[in-house]
């Protein structure tokens, strides 16, 4: 069994790595499993297992034996009910013992009028070939239509090379009755399309169950498996890809897979609007001298006048220290209601890109982190190469910079949550936790930029508050 | 082309050349070329809808893999109808699609068809005005299918309004298809229909 906690802290840190490397933060070895449910401290506890195809395989297989012992059907036709019921076992058995007949109409095993009676001449005309053939050239389904096995075959090549596998159907006219497995690959004898069948019908099987997921990653064939389907952080074991169990896009706690897609959708759309932000470049607010930003934090320091500035808002930094950081929240006008239309769109506009702009701004600051972070393992290469200190004494910096991207991949996606939430006392505690977490992450982010020079004490100590602020946020408002 | 496809429109044809409807002028059915990948079909409006009197013209392509998948067909006879593209007289219909089965044939189309001209889908809709017309103003959605039947399918209903409306634009320099387009997807409304034509 594979949890968060156990995927591997490695000296290497690769994007993705770098959210999944949290093995400090869940570990779990000294704490007695039983006695604690880990799923109360946090929010973001997910259990799931990375199976191979052949892990799969067995498993499919268990649940299509189950059902075919229990019933005494053949395994083919135990697939057909299990890819329509999504794989729930004990439902096809309920309904086989409330109605069998009707249950295997519904799931298209037999027809739902009586089968055509055929007569038992030795020469049959085939209805879609039009040829004659002796009549044990013929084969039917459980409907009785009759066909050619060469007809059957072409349908079967036809089929497939559409990308269809489970909804193979009976060649009659309005005849709904599907073609189980086993006849497919009876007949269907060209080695490389019979790879294909079998390839889209795992598929099909894979997407009908609701405890699997294919793995997002590009080329990846390991399958998620997780008794609990909800939209949880999974960490794929082969290409460390990181996912929500449910929607399969790029992890987005605390925005629920729905608020997300409409985001992305949203941001897709108005690109070219939202194109003019995405300058690297400010003037100082006090000396005006051109800065650019070349690292992560957003806590700038002017290097001409040495002035304290936020890069997102231009203010004075001294006044994001502050109990309530304003920055990340967004002031609407009151009396918009009573503005003209254009007024009223210009206000849309404005308000999505407030948004919009810390979204993107925080997707930058990982990119940037990433980069100083790099620049970081070079410099205490060269350190534990001059004898000064080993790796182990530096370890706690890498754990910093981990931890520092996955609290400010948290933060990017409380935009669109806090874009779509109507304005309240909800939108208030969630904007005020918001700003408290920005805050803190600021503040690790200064620190691990300047970490030769920082206080290891003072540097954990800034970690275990950003991370707190990160978990009571998600305890608050991550909601599946 | 495929050995089977060939042998399954020969028997077809032969099949309709034959059939009942046929003989009371219901669906006709011609071969375009002597290979069999492309014919034309022929059907007639059914009574007591705007269709009647109407002879409707189809252009029938016989694919490779035919009858696994289905005959590409389309309207070659211009038609207001909500599951009938009133410029491309592509289909909408689900027999010619997903639910197409080898065991069904040409005769199966052309009945379908006319079915189609008897009872309209309008919930999935090939032409989005026809059928926004359809739901809206069944009435107005009648006399301009009517009026479509007599000036392309040869029906015998003359609408006088109509026509001089059409004819009002053509004589300020519009082509009398795009008018009649215009006119019949702003419900006859002339003024609305030059504001288009013009803007
Ligand atoms: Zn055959
Ligand atoms: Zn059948
Ligand atoms: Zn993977
Ligand atoms: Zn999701
Ligand atoms: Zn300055
Ligand atoms: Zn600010």
């Amino acid at each position: 069994m594979n949890t968060e906690g156990d995927v591997d802290s490695d000296m290497e840190c690769s994007d993705n790595e770098c959210f999944g490397d949290d093995s400090d933060y869940y570990n779990t070895d000294d704490i007695d499993i039983e006695q604690v449910d880990p799923s109360k401290n946090d929010p973001e506890y997910f259990e799931f297992e990375c199976l191979t195809e052949e892990q799969v395989e067995r498993l499919l297989n268990e649940s299509v034996e189950l059902l075919s012992n229990n019933l005494q059907i053949l395994p083919s036709l135990a697939k057909v009910l299990l890819h329509y019921h999504n794989w729930n076992v004990s439902e096809i058995i309920g309904k086989y013992r409330e109605n069998a007949s009707q249950l295997l109409i519904n799931s298209r095993v037999k027809p739902s009028s009586a089968p055509a009676s055929n007569n038992c001449s030795r020469y049959l005309t085939c209805p879609v070939c039009v040829l004659t053939h002796s009549s044990d050239k013929f084969l039917s389904l459980n409907c009785g239509h009759l066909f050619c096995k060469g007809c059957w075959t072409i349908h079967f090549e036809v089929q497939i090379n559409q990308g269809i596998s489970t909804g193979i159907s009976c060649m009659a006219r309005e005849c709904e009755v599907l073609v189980p497995e086993d006849f497919v690959l009876k007949l269907v004898l060209q080695p490389n399309i019979k790879e294909k069948y079998l390839q889209y019908i795992f598929q099909d099987y894979v997407k009908s169950h609701p405890q699997l997921r294919f793995c997002p990653g590009p080329n990846c064939q390991v399958v998620i498996k997780s008794q609990d389907t909800k939209a949880k952080r999974a960490t794929c074991s082969k290409c460390k890809s990181i996912f929500c169990f449910k929607c399969g896009i790029d992890y987005h706690a605390p925005t629920d897979c729905h608020t997300i897609q409409k985001w992305l959708t949203k941001c897709a759309d108005d690109s070219e609007t939202a194109n003019y932000i995405s300058a690297h470049t400010k003037d100082c607010p006090k000396c005006h001298i051109c800065i650019e930003k070349n690292g992560g934090c957003n806590h700038m320091q002017c290097y001409n006048c040495k002035y304290d500035f936020c890069w997102m808002c231009l203010g004075d930094w001294k006044a994001h220290g502050s109990e309530y950081y304003e920055c990340s929240r967004y002031k609407e006008n009151p009396n918009i209601a009573h503005e003209s239309v254009h007024a009223q769109a210009r206000e849309a506009l404005k308000k999505y890109l407030h948004y919009y702009e810390r979204w993107e701004n925080h997707l930058k600051s990982l990119k940037l982190e990433k980069e100083t972070f790099d620049k970081l393992k070079t410099r205490i290469n060269q350190k534990v190469m001059s004898g000064r200190g080993t790796w182990i004494d530096w370890q706690y910096l890498f754990t910093a910079a981990s931890l520092l991207a996955k609290c400010r991949y948290t933060l990017q996606y409380t935009y669109p949550y806090a874009y779509y939430m109507d304005t309240g006392p909800r939108k208030e505690l969630f904007e005020y936790q918001q700003a408290q977490l920005e805050a803190e992450i600021e503040n690790l982010s200064w620190k691990i930029e300047r970490a030769e020079t920082t206080d290891r004490g003072d540097l954990e100590n800034q970690m275990d508050i950003a991370e707190k602020r990160r978990t009571t946020l998600l305890k608050d408002f991550l909601d599946v | 082309m495929a050995n089977i496809a060939a042998q399954r429109i020969k028997r077809e044809f032969k099949e309709v050349i034959k059939s009942e409807e046929v003989a009371k002028c219901a669906i006709k059915l011609e071969l375009v070329n002597d290979s069999f990948t492309e014919l034309k079909g022929e059907i007639a409006g059914p009574p007591d809808t705007p269709y009647e009197g109407g002879n409707f013209v189809l252009e029938i392509k016989v694919p490779e893999t035919y009858p696994f998948n289905p005959p590409k067909v389309r309207f070659v006879t211009k038609i207001w109808h909500p599951n009938i593209s009133s410029v491309t007289g592509a289909i909408c219909l689900d027999i010619l699609k997903d639910q197409w089965a080898a065991a069904m044939t040409l005769r199966t189309v052309l009945l379908s068809l006319q079915a189609l001209l008897s009872a309209a889908e309008p919930d999935d809709p090939q032409d989005a005005v026809v059928a926004k017309q359809y739901k809206e103003n069944l009435e107005m959605f009648e006399s301009t299918a009517r009026h479509w039947t007599n000036i392309y399918a040869g029906g015998p209903d003359l609408n006088k309004d109509f026509n001089d409306k059409i004819r009002k634009l053509v004589e300020m320099g519009v082509e009398e298809h795009q008018a009649r387009v215009a006119l019949s997807s702003y419900n006859w409304d002339l003024e609305r229909a030059t504001e288009q034509l013009f803007s």
